[in-house]
C-alpha cells in the first residue's frame, strides 16, 4: 500500500464560504508528509477532513478504504488527529488526559488494563512529561500542556498520526525532541501528517503539500527544488530558502 | 298519653345511642367520607373562615392550633400555629395529636397528613351557598345542633345592612379589587353575591367567572361609581394607566378598608353579616353623593 | 493515583457527614429533642421521628443527590460551569408538567399513594425533558456557550408563562401550584422517598458508566469524535438522565434553586478528578446540601420553619463566595 491516505475532489464550505475546492491529494505511508500555506488556506480544514470529522464533498480513502466504511473506534485505532490550540480538561491530571488517547482501545465499563498503562507511560515518557503526570493540566504552561497533549495522541499508538500545529509554545529543545520523537515514529512504520507554520521545521520533512486559498498548489519531496520554488511563489515571493549545512531554511527577503 | 310519651323518649335516646356507637360520617369538598368514632375534641384548623366558625359554633374550647393567619376571635391567636394554609408544618400538626384536621382542598398537605393516619376535612367555600354547606357540615361534625342560625343571623344582618340603604344605591355601579394583581369580585363569588344583596351593580360580568384577572383598562372602560380596594393593594391605584381621570378617583369615590376590615370583607364565615355593614357603610359614605 | 485517593477520601468524609446530619434531623422540629426522648412510650412521638423526620431528612438527601448529579451532568455535558438544571429549561419545563398534571387530574381521591407519586414525577419528568430539548433546539446544539446559556433563559421564560397561564386557566390550582413552587421538603414521606432513591440509583449508575466520554468530551468536541467516541448516542442519554434527575427531584420537592449549580463547584474546590469520580462526589455533596439546609431550616426558628430555598443559596452562596475570595490570588482559574 504506497499511500496512506488518499482523497478525490475534497469540497468544503463552512458558513456558505467555501474552503477547500476539489482538493486531491496522497499521503505515503510510513512518510512524514507536512502541509504548508499562508493563513487561510485551508490546512487545518484539509486535516479535519483527513480525520474524518468534516462534512465534505468527494473521497477520502484511509489505508485504500473509504473513510465512511471505516466503524468509529475501528477508525479511532488507526487514524489520531491532534487539533490546534485545545482548551479545557482543566481538572484532569497529566496522566488521566494521556490515558485519554487509550479510549478506543477501551471497551464500555472496563477499567485500563495492563497494556492502557504501558502505553501511556511511553508516551509520557516520550514527551518528557512523566514526571508530572500527577499534576492537574490547569496548573501546567503552554508549552507543559502541549506537550501533554501530544502524549494524548501518541497513546493512541496509531498507524496514522494527524498534528495541526504541534510545536505551538514548544520552545527550540522541545522542538527538536519533536523533531526525534516524529523520526522514530517513521522509522517505525507510521505515517506522519502535520501542519506547521514554522517553514524551517516543516522542510525536515520527506514530503512537503503546498497549499493555497483552498487548493493544493504543488505536492512534492522536500529535498527538491521545485518545492522550494512553489514555497516561495505561494508566499508571493517575501522568503526565500537557503541550505544551511544539511538543512534549510526559511528567512524573510 | 304518659306511656306514650315515655316510649317515645325511650325510642329517642335509644337511636340517639346508636349513632353515637356508630360514630360519626362526615363527607368533605372533595366526596372523601370520613369516619369519627365521636365528635372530634382535639381539632386543629388551618382555613380562617373554618376557624371562625368553629369558634362562632361555641366550640372555641376544642381548637388545638391553627394556621398563622387565623387571627379572629382574639383567643385563638394564643394557640400554637401549624404553618400557613400552602405551607402546613407537617410535624407540628401531627405532635398536636388531632381528631381531625380541617384544611383547604387546594392544600398540598392534605395527601401528606392522610398518609400519616390522620382524618382530613377539606372545605373551600367560594360562594354564600358553598359558605352556608359547610356551616352546615362543621356543626354536624361538631354535633351543635341548629347550626343553621347562624346563617339566619348573617341572612338578617344582610338585609337590615340591605335595607340600611337608601334606593339609590340601587343604581351605583361598583368594582371590588380583592387581591393585587387586578383580581376582582366577579358575580359569583360570596362577595359578589354579597354586594349582590345589598342591591349594588357589579361591572364585572358573570361571565368572566368568581375571582377573575381584570384588565385595568376594563375598568376604565366601565367606568363604575364606586371603587372598593384594600389597603394593602391601593398603592399606585392613581398612577395605573386612564386611572387617575376615572370619575371615581377625581371624585375620590373609593373606599379603602383596612387590614382588619379586608380580613372581615374576604372570609366566607361567620362574620360575613359584618361584611355586609363595612360594605353598606362604604356605599353610603363614598357611593352617594 | 492520588486523584483517585483524594476522592476516595472526600466520599467517605462526605458520607460520614450525611450520616451526622441524618442523626441530627432526626432530633430537630417543632416538637425539638422531646420526640426522640418519648419515642419509646408515646405513639405520636414515633410517628414524628419515623414517618415524618427521617424520610424527610434522608429524601432531602436523595433530592439534593439528585440535584447535585443534574448538575454535574449539566456542567460536563455543555462544558461551561455555569450549566445548571435550571438554566437549560428542564426545571421549568418539570413545573410546567406538575401544573398540568394538577390541572388535569386535580387532588383526586381516588389516586394511591404510589400512583399519585409516580404519576406526578412522570409528569415532571416529560416537561423536563420538553425544557431540555427545546433549550437544544433553540440553541442549535451545544457549540456555542452564550447561546446555549440564552436559550436556556428564554426557554425558561416561556414556560414559566405557560405555567401562568395553566393556573389562571383553572385558578383551583394556583394555590397548589404557589405551595409547590416554595420549594419544600416538608411533604416527603417514604413512598416520596423510595421513588427517588431508585432514579438516583439508576441516573448515578448510567451517568457514572459514562464519565469516560464526558472527560473525552472536555477536550473538545473533535477531538472526542476523533477518539471514536459516539458523542450523539451518549448526548441523548445524558440529556435523558438529565431531566428524568432534575424531574424526579422537583416533582418531590418543588423549585429548589442553587444546589445543582454549587455541588460541582464545591467539589471541584475539593478534589479534581475524572468525570465518574466527579458525578458521583456532585451527587454526595448536593445530598449533603440540602440536607443540612433542610435541617437548618427546621431547627433556626423552631417550632416554625424557614423556605429550604433560602438555606441552600445562603450555605453554598457563602461558601463559594470564600472559595472566589481566598482565590483572588493571580494564577487560579476561579
Amino acid at each position: 500500500m504506497k499511500h496512506a491516505l488518499h482523497t478525490t475532489g475534497i469540497g468544503v464550505s463552512l458558513g456558505g464560504t467555501p474552503v477547500l475546492h476539489s482538493v486531491d491529494v496522497a499521503f505515503e505511508a510510513s512518510r512524514w508528509t507536512s502541509v504548508v500555506g499562508p493563513n487561510g488556506a485551508g490546512k487545518s480544514t484539509l486535516l479535519k477532513v483527513l480525520a474524518g470529522l468534516l462534512p465534505h464533498s468527494g473521497q477520502v480513502q484511509l489505508m485504500d478504504r473509504p473513510l465512511g466504511q471505516w466503524r468509529g473506534r475501528e477508525r479511532a485505532r488507526c487514524l489520531a488527529w491532534l487539533g490546534q490550540g485545545e482548551q479545557g480538561a482543566d481538572d484532569l491530571s497529566v496522566w488521566d488526559v494521556a490515558m485519554l488517547g487509550r479510549l478506543p482501545h477501551q471497551p464500555w465499563l472496563v477499567p485500563p488494563s495492563h497494556a492502557d498503562r504501558v502505553a501511556v507511560e511511553q508516551a509520557l515518557r516520550a514527551t518528557q512529561a512523566w514526571d508530572w503526570r500527577e499534576r492537574p493540566l490547569g496548573a501546567l504552561s503552554g508549552g507543559e500542556r502541549q506537550r501533554v497533549l501530544l502524549a494524548r495522541l501518541l497513546a493512541v499508538d496509531a498507524d496514522v498520526l494527524l498534528m495541526d500545529e504541534p510545536l505551538a509554545n514548544l520552545d527550540p529543545p522541545h522542538q527538536a525532541d519533536w523533531l526525534l520523537l516524529v523520526r522514530e515514529l517513521v522509522a517505525q512504520g507510521k505515517t506522519v501528517v502535520s501542519v506547521l507554520h514554522e517553514i524551517g521545521m516543516a522542510l525536515h520533512a520527506d514530503q512537503m503539500v503546498v497549499m493555497a486559498q483552498g487548493r493544493v498548489v504543488h505536492q512534492g519531496a522536500c529535498a527538491d527544488p521545485v518545492t522550494h520554488l512553489a514555497l516561495e511563489d505561494v508566499f508571493d515571493h517575501r522568503i526565500a530558502i537557503h541550505p544551511l549545512g544539511d538543512q534549510w531554511v526559511a528567512l524573510p527577503r | 298519653m304518659l306511656i306514650g310519651r315515655w316510649l317515645s323518649a325511650v325510642a329517642l335516646l335509644c337511636w340517639a345511642g346508636a349513632l353515637h356507637a356508630a360514630g360519626l360520617q362526615v363527607t368533605d369538598d372533595r366526596g372523601v367520607v370520613v369516619s369519627l368514632p365521636q365528635s372530634p375534641q382535639r381539632i386543629v384548623s388551618l382555613l380562617p373562615s373554618l376557624t371562625e366558625t368553629v369558634c362562632e359554633l361555641g366550640q372555641c374550647h376544642r381548637l388545638v392550633g391553627v394556621d398563622r393567619y387565623s387571627n379572629h376571635p382574639a383567643s385563638v391567636r394564643a394557640l400554637p400555629k401549624a404553618g400557613g394554609g400552602i405551607d402546613p408544618n407537617i410535624e407540628a400538626i401531627v405532635a398536636l395529636k388531632p381528631d381531625v384536621v380541617l384544611m383547604a382542598t387546594s392544600s398540598r398537605g392534605v395527601q401528606r397528613l392522610e398518609a400519616l393516619g390522620l382524618k382530613v376535612l377539606a372545605m373551600e367555600p367560594k360562594s354564600s351557598a358553598d359558605a352556608q354547606r359547610v356551616m352546615g357540615k362543621l356543626g354536624q361534625l361538631l354535633e351543635v345542633p341548629d347550626a343553621q342560625r347562624i346563617w339566619r343571623a348573617i341572612d338578617a344582618g344582610v338585609m337590615a345592612a340591605a335595607q340600611s340603604l337608601p334606593p339609590g344605591a340601587r343604581s351605583l355601579r361598583v368594582y371590588y379589587e380583592v387581591s393585587a394583581g387586578g383580581y376582582a369580585a366577579g358575580t359569583q363569588s360570596f362577595i359578589g353575591e354579597l354586594m349582590a344583596r345589598l342591591g349594588v351593580q357589579n361591572i364585572v360580568t358573570p361571565d368572566l367567572g368568581p375571582f377573575p384577572r381584570i384588565n385595568p383598562e376594563y375598568v376604565v372602560r366601565a367606568n363604575p361609581d364606586l371603587i372598593m380596594i384594600g389597603a394593602r393593594n391601593v398603592h399606585g391605584m392613581a398612577q395605573r394607566p386612564g386611572w387617575s381621570g376615572m370619575r371615581a378617583l377625581r371624585e375620590q369615590r373609593v373606599c379603602v378598608f383596612t387590614a382588619e376590615e379586608s380580613d372581615v370583607l374576604v372570609r366566607p364565615g361567620p362574620r360575613m353579616a359584618e361584611a355586609a355593614r363595612v360594605m353598606a357603610r362604604c356605599i353610603s359614605e363614598k357611593g352617594l353623593r | 493515583m492520588s486523584g483517585a485517593r483524594h476522592s476516595l477520601w472526600l466520599a467517605c468524609a462526605l458520607l460520614v457527614a450525611a450520616a451526622a446530619v441524618l442523626l441530627l434531623g432526626a432530633g430537630v422540629g417543632s416538637t425539638g429533642f422531646d420526640s426522640v426522648l418519648n419515642a419509646h412510650n408515646d405513639p405520636v412521638a414515633w410517628q414524628i421521628l419515623w414517618d415524618i423526620r427521617l424520610p424527610r431528612t434522608l429524601g432531602a438527601w436523595v433530592a439534593g443527590g439528585l440535584l447535585g448529579l443534574a448538575g454535574a451532568v449539566a456542567q460536563g455535558l455543555f462544558r461551561n460551569p455555569l450549566a445548571d438544571p435550571y438554566l437549560l429549561g428542564s426545571a421549568s419545563g418539570a413545573a410546567l408538567g406538575v401544573a398540568l398534571a394538577l390541572a388535569l387530574f386535580g387532588t383526586s381521591p381516588f389516586a394511591t399513594q404510589w400512583l399519585v407519586r409516580l404519576g406526578l414525577t412522570s409528569a415532571a419528568f416529560a416537561g423536563a425533558v420538553l425544557g431540555v430539548v427545546l433549550t437544544l433546539a433553540l440553541a442549535k446544539g451545544v457549540q456555542h456557550t452564550l447561546r446555549l446559556l440564552l436559550a436556556g433563559v428564554i426557554v425558561g421564560v416561556v414556560l414559566g408563562a405557560g405555567r401562568d397561564l395553566v393556573t389562571i386557566a383553572s385558578p383551583d390550582t394556583l394555590q397548589a401550584m404557589q405551595g409547590f413552587m416554595l420549594g419544600s421538603t416538608g411533604f416527603v414521606g417514604w413512598a416520596a422517598c423510595g421513588v427517588m432513591a431508585a432514579m438516583l440509583l439508576v441516573a448515578v449508575l448510567v451517568a457514572a458508566s459514562l464519565g469516560r466520554v464526558l472527560d473525552g468530551l472536555a477536550l473538545g468536541e473533535s477531538t472526542a469524535l476523533s477518539l471514536g467516541l459516539p458523542l450523539g448516542a451518549v448526548r441523548g442519554v445524558l440529556v435523558a438522565v438529565l431531566a428524568l434527575a432534575t424531574g424526579a427531584a422537583v416533582a418531590q420537592t418543588g423549585l429548589i434553586a442553587f444546589v445543582g449549580l454549587a455541588s460541582p463547584h464545591l467539589v471541584r474546590s475539593i478534589v479534581k478528578t475524572t468525570h465518574a469520580r466527579l458525578l458521583v462526589l456532585s451527587a454526595l455533596m448536593g445530598g449533603l446540601l440540602l440536607m443540612a439546609a433542610d435541617v437548618l431550616a427546621r431547627w433556626i426558628i423552631a417550632p416554625q420553619e424557614l423556605p429550604v430555598g433560602v438555606l441552600t443559596a445562603v450555605l453554598g452562596g457563602s461558601y463559594l463566595l470564600w472559595l472566589m475570595h481566598r482565590r483572588r490570588r493571580p494564577g487560579s482559574a476561579l
